[in-house]
């Protein structure tokens, strides 16, 4: 199970696992920009990004430019290629998107990826958040990430499976019967509760996901602030979350994390924690342009928001087009284009500018949602944790193998869950 | 070709130079003519073979390469990590599950189109029709049949009225849906080799022994199998070097994690794998690697062993003893 990364196996707008733009030529044929020769750059992006609707207007814009994009089902794929290809010392594509979750792995070795100040990022340092310029930038100053986006967190929900519950099905409503800004974990599994005892149905599909925000949520997650000591053992407040957590289980549907499309239109679940990048995720579960599915977005998120993930670009060295690769690198990441892949698969924009342009976006899968607004609310005042090299297999190998083994009813108490995790831990993680 | 007989006379002065060049030919040409596939052994085979040696020596972390020399300490840490034993234990139960139903069906199937049937090219190149999809297709393709969560096998124990099995949770269903690719894919494979040695048996054995009396399934016991022998040795030592390697299925019968979220089906190859990539350790996925070659070279030698007995055998004997190629079988299985 991948939580620290966008996955989609149907996603809407990466139909194809390898999407090739080739600009016919037409623009060059005028003979407009003359003797410029033809350049191909090659990107590997994964999940569902949105920046692959930038690419046509880029090649119109710059006919001696050519994209070859390839787009990678999950995060995890991205990863196994990028690291694959950094320890042969060939074969990256020119532009490589990174994942949060990894990130901390590849700044250990950025040199594998071009100075971005020696392409100019500094002069629009000022567009992006603070921490997310930091995060793309290693412990030499070196900037070798430029952000795309974050990934603020509110709550998907099915508002017609609420009220057909008897409970608030509208998004001012649901926050508020979960605690509105004083919402917690405790009162969103209360509410849970009453769903399922008046339904009879399941109110959410893995509590992985619960785990995963609720670790976003501390001021130190896995590791502690240094990136290094880890911050597990000991570690109460995560202890009492896997407790509820556990207690919990009885209103999960012991679905797996991802995939879940023919479950969700069977109303298997009601509720999805939505980081910005997960609505196409959901609406990935649908038919493109559906509409009134019953899927709503609400500005709130139990225990106070959160970032949860969020992907960079990056030049890889071995490129034979550094110039050209940064110019589009920059250009993908710059506001205008960051607002236009909100607008078509929802990650949010990572620079000020680019949330201002899509502050009045609505989302018409989600019921109209405000989303722009929403995420501009749940954005606020957030930075993202620090993560240590081994968050991603702490994620995955331990807690994600443990919270399968609690959403298929082997792990009955939060002792026992714990207990399993800790094993894991000393078995893979070396301290 | 040469007029200088073969061999150990020492080569003397008297000779003429064309007659030196034609023993040099005699000696060393054969030499050169294996040599091409010699030397791309050695760069692409043996050159990886002997590095990897290298790096189970040290720890070696897979982005930011070689560290400091250790020994042996990833072998010992390899063979202490229960997850390796994990990965052992479902590399050999994926390769029962698979070898075996796949060789008694695939000699029933070739024992089928030994018979004169009607269109017998026709069946040859069907039962082979399996081996030519794609690997990942086949495995994309058994996912979906498999998936516990609205598969159709799913859908067909619930019209049943019985539980939905687990195909990817619970270890057993998950080693047998695994099996099942493979089989899906070899059997046919396997039948055609096996139908070649049969169709190599000559026939006026089992002309007389049918005037002698012996029914259909006596024949087949007596003379078919014990005739096969060496074909199904050949076909053993081959399905046991691929069932020990399998890769490709366990890995994308759940694309995201290696071998289940629990390790339910992680195999050696598996594991190695996720000690390359996700742990990035290096040094001791190639540890992993010798470990799994030493594996391989040690059950390929019983069955070097046990071929060996049974050819030494004479087929007279084997005919009296129509048991014996089931026990063959299950020796080399072991």
């Amino acid at each position: 199970m991948k939580l620290s990364r966008r996955t989609a196996t149907v996603a809407a707008l990466s139909a194809t696992t390898s999407l090739a733009l080739v600009l016919s030529g037409c623009a060059s044929d005028g003979g407009g920009t003359g003797s410029d020769e033809k350049i191909t750059l090659t990107i590997t992006t994964f999940g569902t990004m949105g920046i692959d609707v930038n690419y046509a207007k880029y090649m119109e814009e710059n006919p001696n430019i050519v994209i070859e994009a390839t787009n990678l089902e999950d995060g995890g794929s991205a990863r196994d290629d990028a690291y694959a290809k950094i320890a042969a010392n060939t074969g990256l594509t020119d532009i490589v998107a990174i994942e949060e979750g990894w990130l901390s792995t590849i700044r250990e070795v950025s040199h594998a990826f071009v100075d971005l100040r020696d392409y100019g990022i500094e002069d629009n340092k000022s567009d992006w958040l603070d921490w997310k310029y930091a995060q793309g930038t290693d412990a030499d100053g070196r900037v070798f990430g430029a952000g795309l986006d974050i990934g603020p967190q509110g709550l998907c929900f099915r508002g017609d499976l609420f009220e057909a519950a008897g409970l608030p099905g509208d998004r001012e409503g649901f926050a508020e019967a979960i605690g509105g800004d004083n919402a917690t974990w405790e009162s969103f599994f209360e509410f849970g509760q009453q769903y399922t005892a008046a339904s009879g149905k399941p109110f959410y599909h893995n509590p992985s996901f619960f785990w995963n925000s609720f670790v976003n949520q501390q001021a130190e997650g896995y590791y502690k602030k240094d990136g290094e000591t880890l911050n597990i053992k000991d570690n109460a407040a995560l202890k009492a979350q896997m407790d509820l957590i556990v207690a919990n289980s009885n209103i999960g549907a012991g679905l797996p994390g991802w995939g879940v499309a023919e479950q969700a239109k069977n109303d298997e679940f009601a509720v999805y924690v939505c980081p910005s990048w997960m609505l196409g995720v959901v609406s990935g579960y649908y038919d493109e342009g559906t509409t009134g599915s019953g899927w709503d977005f609400a500005d709130v998120l139990p225990g106070g928001a959160a970032n949860w993930g969020g992907a960079f670009l990056g030049v890889s060295e071995s490129s034979e087009h550094k110039e050209e690769a940064a110019k589009l690198a920059l250009w993908l990441a710059a506001p205008e284009q960051q607002a236009a892949a909100f607008e078509a698969a929802g990650p949010f924009p990572s620079t000020l500018k680019g949330q201002d342009l899509v502050k009045s976006s609505v989302n018409a899968f989600f019921n109209d949602a405000p989303v722009g607004e929403i995420f501009t609310n749940r954005a606020k005042g957030v930075v993202a944790q620090v993560k240590g090299a081994e968050d991603s297999v702490i994620q995955d190998n331990v807690f994600g193998a443990v919270f399968d083994r609690v959403s298929q009813g082997e792990l009955t108490t939060g002792d026992a869950a714990w207990e399993a995790a800790m094993e894991l831990l000393d078995q893979l993680v070396k301290q | 070709m040469s007029a200088i007989p073969a061999g150990r006379r020492p080569l003397s002065s008297s000779l003429t130079f064309r007659q030196k060049l034609s023993n040099w030919d005699y000696k060393f040409s054969p030499y050169l003519y294996v040599a091409p596939f010699f030397i791309l052994f050695a760069i692409l085979g043996a050159f990886p073979i002997v590095y990897t040696v290298n790096v189970s020596l040290y720890d070696w972390h897979l982005l930011k390469g070689q560290g400091d020399f250790v020994g042996l300490e990833n072998y010992a840490t390899t063979f202490t990590d229960p997850f390796f034993w994990n990965a052992f234990g479902n590399t050999i139960s994926i390769f029962l599950f698979s070898a075996v139903p796949q060789l008694v069906m695939a000699t029933i199937i070739a024992a089928v189109l030994d018979q004169a049937i009607r269109a017998s090219t026709f069946w040859r190149m069907s039962i082979l029709l399996p081996y030519v999809a794609a690997p990942v297709a086949v495995a994309v393709i058994f996912t979906q049949i498999f998936n516990q969560f609205g598969g159709p096998i799913t859908g067909f124990t619930e019209l049943l009225g019985l539980d939905p099995i687990r195909w990817g949770y619970d270890p057993t269903p998950a080693h047998i849906a695994i099996a099942t690719m493979v089989n899906w894919r070899w059997t046919g494979y396997n039948a055609l080799i096996l139908l070649a040695a049969m169709q190599a048996i000559p026939r006026d054995v089992y002309e007389s022994s049918a005037l002698d009396g012996a029914g259909r399934i006596r024949r087949f016991w007596s003379i078919t199998i014990p005739m096969i022998r060496p074909t199904m040795i050949f076909v053993i030592i081959t399905a046991t070097i691929g069932g020990l390697q399998i890769f490709t299925e366990p890995k994308l019968f759940d694309g995201q994690s290696n071998g289940g979220s629990n390790r339910q089906f992680q195999t050696i190859v598996l594991y190695l794998y996720e000690m390359a990539f996700p742990r990035r350790d290096f040094g001791r996925a190639a540890a992993t690697a010798w470990i799994l070659f030493l594996i391989i070279v040690l059950i390929g030698l019983i069955n070097y062993s046990i071929s060996r007995l049974i050819a030494s055998q004479d087929i007279s004997r084997s005919v009296r003893t129509p048991r014996r190629p089931t026990l063959t079988a299950n020796g080399v299985r072991r």
